[in-house]
Formats: structure tokens, C-alpha cells, sequence
């Protein structure tokens, strides 16, 4: 449940957005706290993607406000997006270019970096030449690189096979205790929500249909949570779709 | 996005590493193309030239008219076209593939302007590399030239370069080197706005890439017009 308590850090408050005709985020309003992990869930198409791309910068609502306390903002992407022109160290790098370090400097938290993700070994290796999880692995070192107050992962185990799934979620979880930032996972994949994230929001047609517990999810009456956590066809989020 | 490139150039805020990697692969890997588009395109201008000079008397001539038409015209468009083909559209598709995979995204999350990384080291290499390819051009067509003005019209060497000398002015050079650097702004900056404006999937890449040879073709060879007329305009 949200840390009333503390001071969040970051708030989404009302965001509405559209391309042409098609309203993908209809006043979708959050919180999110230190060292939270919060699931972003929902069918595709329902805007998860779209939400995280306007909370890092990518897109500007329509209308609403997401207001940071940090703008410090790793970002984990689906395909990983790294550049493969240069080496693992200097994907890594361009992330610490605004911090005017030296090489040796640079040198250090990358390696570092790198170490807390398993891949110490592959400081000058080129993107091309790893496999899909260490590609991932390589996304999350440049996403922690700058020690951000929120990290985004944008479906951070689709296309993954079940055993390199667990590994990334196993770091996903390690990260989230050593670092303590904000986090939001937008995914779809039931072993990614329910072991890695401490509260999960559903969201279906543009709008925020379920919040609570992971764990409660399963068990809930709310019949998109009930369809969605048990992947059945019978519930409202096929109604006019099929 | 012109500005913007210039913007960073001035202040000397772009990768000198990456600058030299993109004069390379501009440059460097352009010789061989340039080389044989030069070498043939000034045989068959040299033998053209040969056969009318000659037909009335005029074969000690014949090094400064293929000299104006390569130093004025052949050397900045056979260099352009060729750059544009090889590299504005290499670099339209390398764009265009790094807006599909979100690595530009990446760049934008990370605080890192697209322009200054990506573009602004790439126009650098151009303005260094154009040039020299045209002057290369301009030089292996002469030496096409002076072959041919031996072996077709039989004019020494010595003829054709005097030949050469007294026709050649100095306002030639800068009307060769403005195309050349007029060439190179309308390769990076189509290619690069196109790749970076580009959003799908692969089918949207090869698109791209057509479009930002199309477009940079037409536009090399109407900017060529324009200033070849401006400059030699009669008065």
C-alpha cells in the first residue's frame, strides 16, 4: 500500500493523453514512493507504455502533471536500446557524460556498475556480441549508472525464456534492496508483477481499474483483476474487442 | 536542426572520437567509389572534348575546358552523388534504425541531445571530407584527361597542363569548394532529419533510405544550378 507517511517521489496526477482520435490515458493519477517498487499491469494497447513514456520525458500529456522529486530517471527499455556502435563501457558511459568525471572515474562506476549485474567481464565488449539477457543486464548497469532516485522498467522480461526471466527479476529485486529508488515495472508477465513489485496497479482502456497488494490480486473479486491475474477470456476487458 | 548542429560545432561541443570514425567511413571508404566514377566519367568527358577541339584545330585547349568542366562542375557533383548514394543513405537507415529500437529515446533519457551526439560529429567529417574528395575527383578526372588528350588527340602532357594553368582561375577553387560544403550540408542534415523523424518498423527504414537519396540528389544538383548561376552568371 502507498507510505502515506513519506513524501512521494513522484505523483501522477490526472494525466489524459491521445493520438489523433484514439484517448490512450483517460486522468490516470498515482504516487509512488522510496524504495517502492509499484507494477504498472494491464492487456496491451491499455496505455502502460505510453504513461511511462511521459513520466521519463518522452512524451508531453495532453493534459495533467507528473511531478518529480528527482530528474534523475533510469529507464529500462523492452529491447534494450543500446547502442551498437560503441562498447559495453561506453553505452555506459554517455549516461555519465553530464558529470564531467574523468576516464578513471568513469572507469570505476561503470565497472561497478557492471559487477552489480554480473557482467564485470564484458566492460569492452559491443552489444551485438551478447546474448538477449545480458543485453538486458548491460540496459539496467547504464539505467543505474547515475544512481537515480526512479527507475523505469518497460516490460523487462518479454521475450525472455522463463529461466533468464528469473534472473532478471532476481536483479530487478537485489537492485530495488541496494539502491532503494522509485520504481515502476509496466509489464504483463504474471511471474514479473507478482515477485518483483510491492503494489500493482491495473489498468485497462486508459484508466486505472484495480490497485493493491500482488498477492491480493489472485484472490480479488474486481472482475479486470479476477480476468487478468487468471487469464481467462470471461470478464468485462474483451467486451467489444472480440 | 541546422542551427542547432552549428550551435555545437562553434562551441566545440561534439565527440572528436566519433568525428574521426564518421570522416572514415565518409571519407576514406569513399576513394575507391569516387575513383572509378571520376576516372570514367573524365575518360568519356576527355574523348568528347578531344574529338570536337580537335575537329577545328583547337587541341591545345583541350586541358583547360576538361579542367573548367571538372573543376567548376564534375568534380562536386561526382563527389556529391556519390557520397549521397554510399553515405546519406547509410546514415539515413542507421537513424531511422536506432529510432525504431528506442536508442534515440535512450539518448533523450539520458539527458543526451541526439544533435550534438549524433549529427554534429557527422556534419564535422563531412565539411573535412567533401572537399577533399571533390579536389580527388577534380584530380583523377585530370589525369583521365591527360591520357586521353595523349593517346585520342596526341597533346603532350605539358600542352595539356599549360593549357590547364591559363585557364584555371582562382574563383574556380572557391565555387568548387562552396559546392563542396554546400554538398555536404544538404547529405547530413536530409539524412539525418529524415532518420531522426522516422518512426514504424523496418518497412519505414527502407522507406527512409529512399527518401533521403531522393530528396538529396534532387537537391544537389538544383543548389549546384543555383550556383553555378549566381557565380558565373553572365554580367
Amino acid at each position: 500500500m502507498p507510505k502515506t507517511h513519506e513524501e512521494p517521489i513522484l505523483e501522477i496526477v490526472n494525466i489524459h493523453k491521445a493520438f489523433g482520435d484514439r484517448q490512450v490515458l483517460k486522468g490516470v493519477s498515482f504516487q509512488v514512493f522510496a524504495g517502492e517498487m509499484l507494477g504498472l499491469i494491464g492487456p496491451s494497447g491499455c496505455g502502460k507504455s505510453t504513461l511511462l513514456k511521459i513520466i521519463c520525458g518522452l512524451l508531453e500529456p495532453d493534459e495533467g502533471e507528473v511531478i518529480k522529486r528527482s530528474d534523475d530517471i533510469g529507464l529500462v527499455f523492452q529491447g534494450s536500446a543500446l547502442l551498437n556502435s560503441l562498447t559495453v563501457r561506453d553505452n555506459l558511459a554517455i549516461a555519465l557524460e553530464r558529470k564531467h568525471y574523468s576516464k578513471a572515474e568513469q572507469d570505476a562506476v561503470i565497472k561497478e556498475k557492471l559487477k552489480l549485474v554480473g557482467l564485470g567481464d564484458f566492460f569492452d565488449a559491443y552489444p551485438t556480441s551478447l546474448s538477449g539477457g545480458q543485453q538486458k543486464r548491460t540496459s539496467f548497469a547504464r539505467a543505474i549508472v547515475n544512481d537515480p532516485a526512479i527507475i523505469l522498467y518497460d516490460e523487462p522480461t518479454t521475450g525472455l525464456d522463463p529461466v533468464m526471466s528469473t534472473v532478471i527479476e532476481d536483479y530487478m529485486i537485489e537492485l530495488g534492496h541496494k539502491l532503494r529508488p522509485a520504481s515502476i515495472v509496466v509489464t504483463h508477465q504474471y511471474s514479473t508483477w507478482s515477485r518483483t513489485t510491492d503494489r500493482v496497479i491495473l489498468m485497462h482502456a486508459g484508466k486505472i481499474v484495480w490497485e493493491g497488494d500482488p498477492a491480493e490480486g489472485m484472490t480479488s473479486d474486481n472482475p479486470y483483476m479476477k480476468q487478468f491475474a487468471h487469464a481467462t477470456r470471461e470478464g468485462p476487458m474483451l467486451a467489444g474487442s472480440v | 536542426m541546422f542551427w542547432q548542429t552549428m550551435g555545437y560545432i562553434v562551441r566545440l561541443q561534439f565527440d572528436r572520437a566519433e568525428t574521426f570514425r564518421q570522416a572514415y567511413m565518409i571519407g576514406v571508404k569513399s576513394f575507391i567509389v569516387v575513383s572509378i566514377t571520376a576516372l570514367c566519367t573524365g575518360f568519356a568527358m576527355s574523348l568528347q572534348i578531344s574529338r570536337e577541339l580537335v575537329t577545328f584545330g583547337a587541341d591545345t585547349a583541350i586541358g583547360g575546358v576538361v579542367a573548367l568542366a571538372l573543376i567548376r562542375e564534375i568534380g562536386p557533383i561526382t563527389a556529391g552523388v556519390m557520397v549521397a548514394g554510399r553515405v546519406g543513405s547509410s546514415i539515413a537507415a542507421e537513424l531511422t534504425t536506432m529510432m525504431v529500437t528506442e536508442q534515440i529515446d535512450a539518448l533523450k533519457v539520458m539527458r543526451v541531445d541526439p544533435v550534438k551526439f549524433l549529427v554534429a560529429p557527422r556534419y564535422v567529417a563531412a565539411l573535412i571530407m567533401m572537399p577533399t574528395l571533390s579536389t580527388y575527383a577534380m584530380f583523377v578526372g585530370l589525369i583521365a584527361g591527360i591520357i586521353i588528350a595523349k593517346s585520342a588527340a596526341n597533346v603532350s602532357p605539358d600542352t595539356f597542363l599549360d593549357s590547364v594553368k591559363q585557364t584555371i582561375l582562382d574563383r574556380d577553387f572557391s565555387v568548387h569548394y562552396l559546392k563542396s560544403i554546400i554538398n555536404a550540408t544538404v547529405i547530413i542534415m536530409f539524412s539525418c532529419a529524415i532518420g531522426l523523424n522516422t518512426r514504424g518498423g523496418a518497412e519505414d527504414v527502407g522507406i527512409a533510405t529512399t527518401r533521403a537519396i531522393v530528396w538529396t540528389m534532387i537537391s544537389i544538383f538544383i543548389l549546384n544550378y543555383v550556383v553555378t548561376a549566381v557565380t558565373y552568371a553572365p554580367r
